[in-house]
């Protein structure tokens, strides 16, 4: 009977989907260090997850997004923009004010974003559809569709160069933001209020959260943490060009969604993110290490995806359907008592 | 307007420009590029440029139609199409050689169907986003198709299949456009005058209610999504014969183009309202306002300016009418 109940309410079932994420990234690892020599070593750890940092960095501004229950399309242009902007005005400006102006792109491009969506209250997908096409177009403008180069390659060993003989410049700037994101969502007021925003806007607003700051701020931050990427991405390779991340901002969604935030909103971790992120790498790098054809990684990734949001749906239906059976067990059991009782007083 | 009625005529006025200006909007607009248009250039106005603007809308056109089912369903968006495509394009030219070119045609367009099929049981059935849904499945379903094909580059064999369809008929009309107009008006008779076609603005409206009346909602969502792989199969099949050439990228933006001729065209995201027509006028809107560009000869990848600004733009004037219509 006991173990009946504790199935019904199976809070370690919960707790493992809960944690899917640690799952399949073991899962991977094993994998992965089983098929490919080496695969644990510091060195293949170091370098996947180096060229992991700018997919990163682009990811903790979706994973506010979709917690906020809106859509951005639009990082992978901003991302190639911030980065002409950054090698571009080298000569003009100098190399670190031209790298502030990058990321001062970022941040105007992201408040487009929030313009569009929280002003003319557009459909953030169709909004930031209407933006990539907007600024991937000014890419092109002004480079005029070929790719710009900076004025000293050694400069952007900042960014590539391992720090203290462990992670590169990069890799520590991801590490360091996800960390600060993971501590704003889960202890302070405002990261609770995103939550709140994200699963309800106008319950929020009538709790006195305002909604629409929530949701502008969103917007710029993601656009924010493209325009870092797009600074880090071309000063890496002292190359500015209107093609780059043409196809990083779905990586990055299906990373933070194998992380387990959901697209509805109002649910969703940093750390959830980190473990999608670190699952891609290690998958990705496994993957070539037996050099398996791209199409066929593309598949792998879209089966785990799809297999993970079909999980998710399924565990949030039978979340409903467990606390119906709960609730018939108690109904059966207290009927039993009933009759019981009614026996007991009949003979 | 009449005398009688002058102290209500400002709300009445105010009634009738958001009723109509949403309506009139975009024919006025294609009428006022295409006095633009031949205002900038003396080539724009020709029989030869404008059946151009009709080849070049052809391919885009036919997904658009499944794409319209898609938003007035509130199925939010098909991200899988350039998948789609790519699996049209890929399969009729790779088996085109061995089973000839027709039957080759009939399995991609299968093929298509089937993921569209897949993406319709995983959104109307399964309940799961969709844009993350088709998102995940095109990717999945490009790979297959490259798996096929070895990931390489495909080329056809079937000149005459090429010949046929950019062939014209009474010397003016090339077939392929007419493959498109046709599927155009049946797309356009089946949600307007079918029952499918009002329960699909049933369920976009209002899901619940729909639910409650016993309309198969599931079925009429899965059925926009098995629509839109299926035409796009088609899209790709003619795009494939057409260039007798195809690659795995072959699709890439296709889907993008179509998002923008529906909402060009007034088809509300959020579903219940908007007409194959109407979806059918912002393709020609925005496929006039490029063929303009070109003539001045501006670049392709500067249009993206436009055309972002074209979306946005026609959203926020479609949210701000039916705002102070109150109504749609």
């Amino acid at each position: 009977m006991i173990s009946t109940r504790h199935i019904l309410d199976s809070e370690a079932f919960h707790a493992l989907v809960r944690n899917r994420v640690v799952i399949i990234l073991v899962a991977t690892l094993v994998l992965g260090a089983t098929l490919v020599p080496g695969f644990l070593d510091f060195r293949t750890a170091s370098l996947g997850l180096d060229r992991m940092a700018t997919l990163g960095l682009l990811a903790i501004g979706l994973t506010v997004v979709l917690i906020a229950g809106q859509l951005d399309l639009s990082g992978g242009a901003i991302l190639a923009l911030s980065g002409i902007a950054t090698i571009g005005l080298q000569e003009s400006l100098g190399q670190i004010p031209a790298a502030l102006v990058g990321l001062g792109v970022g941040i105007a491009a992201g408040a487009v974003n929030g313009f569009l969506v929280v002003v003319l209250r557009i459909n953030s997908l169709v909004a930031t559809l209407a933006s990539m096409l907007f600024f991937r177009a000014l890419c092109h403008l002004i480079t005029e569709s070929r790719p710009v180069s900076g004025i000293d390659p050694l400069f952007g060993l900042v960014v590539s160069r391992p720090i203290a003989g462990t992670f590169t410049g990069r890799t520590l700037l991801f590490f360091a933001l996800i960390i600060l994101l993971h501590l704003w969502l889960t202890r302070s007021v405002a990261g609770r209020q995103l939550f709140a925003v994200g699963s309800n806007p106008a319950s929020a607003e009538a709790s006195g959260i305002r909604s629409r700051a929530y949701l502008f701020g969103a917007f710029v931050f993601s656009g924010t943490m493209a325009g870092v990427a797009g600074v880090i991405q071309s000063l890496s390779v002292n190359t500015g060009s209107p093609v780059f991340g043409e196809s990083i901002v779905l990586v990055a969604i299906a990373a933070v969604v194998i992380g387990g935030t959901r697209l509805e909103g109002g649910r969703g971790s940093a750390l959830g993110t980190l473990g999608g992120l670190l699952t891609i790498a290690a998958l990705t790098t496994a993957m070539e290490y037996q050099s398996v054809p791209a199409y066929l990684q593309d598949i792998v990734t879209g089966v785990i995806l799809l297999l993970l949001i079909l999980l998710d749906r399924t565990v949030s239906s039978s979340q409903r359907r467990e606390v119906t059976l709960a609730a018939l067990w108690r109904r059966a059991r207290s009927s039993r008592s009933s009759r019981k009782n009614e026996r007991t007083p009949a003979p | 307007m009449n005398a009688l009625a002058s102290p209500p005529t400002r709300t009445v006025e105010r009634g009738l420009f958001s009723t109509y200006g949403a309506r009139l909007g975009l024919p006025a607009g294609i009428v006022a590029t295409m006095l633009v248009g031949s205002l900038l250039s003396d080539r724009f106005l020709t029989l030869q440029n404008l059946t151009n603007v009709l080849i070049n809308m052809s391919i885009v056109g036919i997904i658009v139609v499944g794409m319209t089912f898609v938003f007035v369903t509130r199925g939010l968006a098909d991200l899988s199409v350039p998948a789609t495509v790519a699996v049209g394009g890929l399969l009729v030219l790779g088996l085109q050689p061995s089973i000839g070119t027709v039957p080759a045609a009939l399995v991609g367009v299968l093929a298509a169907g089937i993921a569209g099929a897949v993406n319709g049981w995983l959104v109307g059935y399964a309940g799961l986003n969709p844009v993350i849904t088709t998102l995940a499945s095109g990717t999945i379903v490009l790979g297959i198709a490259q798996v096929f094909v070895g990931g390489v580059i495909v080329y056809g064999s079937d000149p005459e299949a090429q010949a046929f369809l950019t062939g014209r008929v009474f010397g003016v009309v090339p077939v392929i456009v007419l493959i498109f107009l046709a599927i155009v008006s049946a797309g356009h008779l089946v949600l307007s005058r079918t029952v499918i076609g009002r329960w699909s603005y049933a369920v976009g409206s209002n899901p619940f209610a729909t639910e409650a009346s016993a309309v198969p909602v599931r079925r009429v969502r899965a059925f926009a999504f098995l629509l839109t792989g299926t035409l796009a199969g088609v899209s790709g099949v003619l795009l494939g014969v057409t260039l007798q050439t195809a690659r795995p990228g072959i699709g890439m933006g296709y889907e993008f183009d179509a998002i923008t001729a529906v909402v060009v065209g007034g088809v509300s995201l959020l579903g219940g309202s908007g007409t194959v027509l109407y979806a059918f006028g912002g393709l020609l809107f925005v496929q006039l306002l490029t063929n303009i560009m070109v003539l001045q000869g501006v670049a392709t990848e500067p249009q993206g300016i436009v055309k972002g600004a074209l979306i946005a733009g026609a959203v926020a004037i479609d949210i701000a009418l039916r705002k102070r219509g109150g109504r749609e």
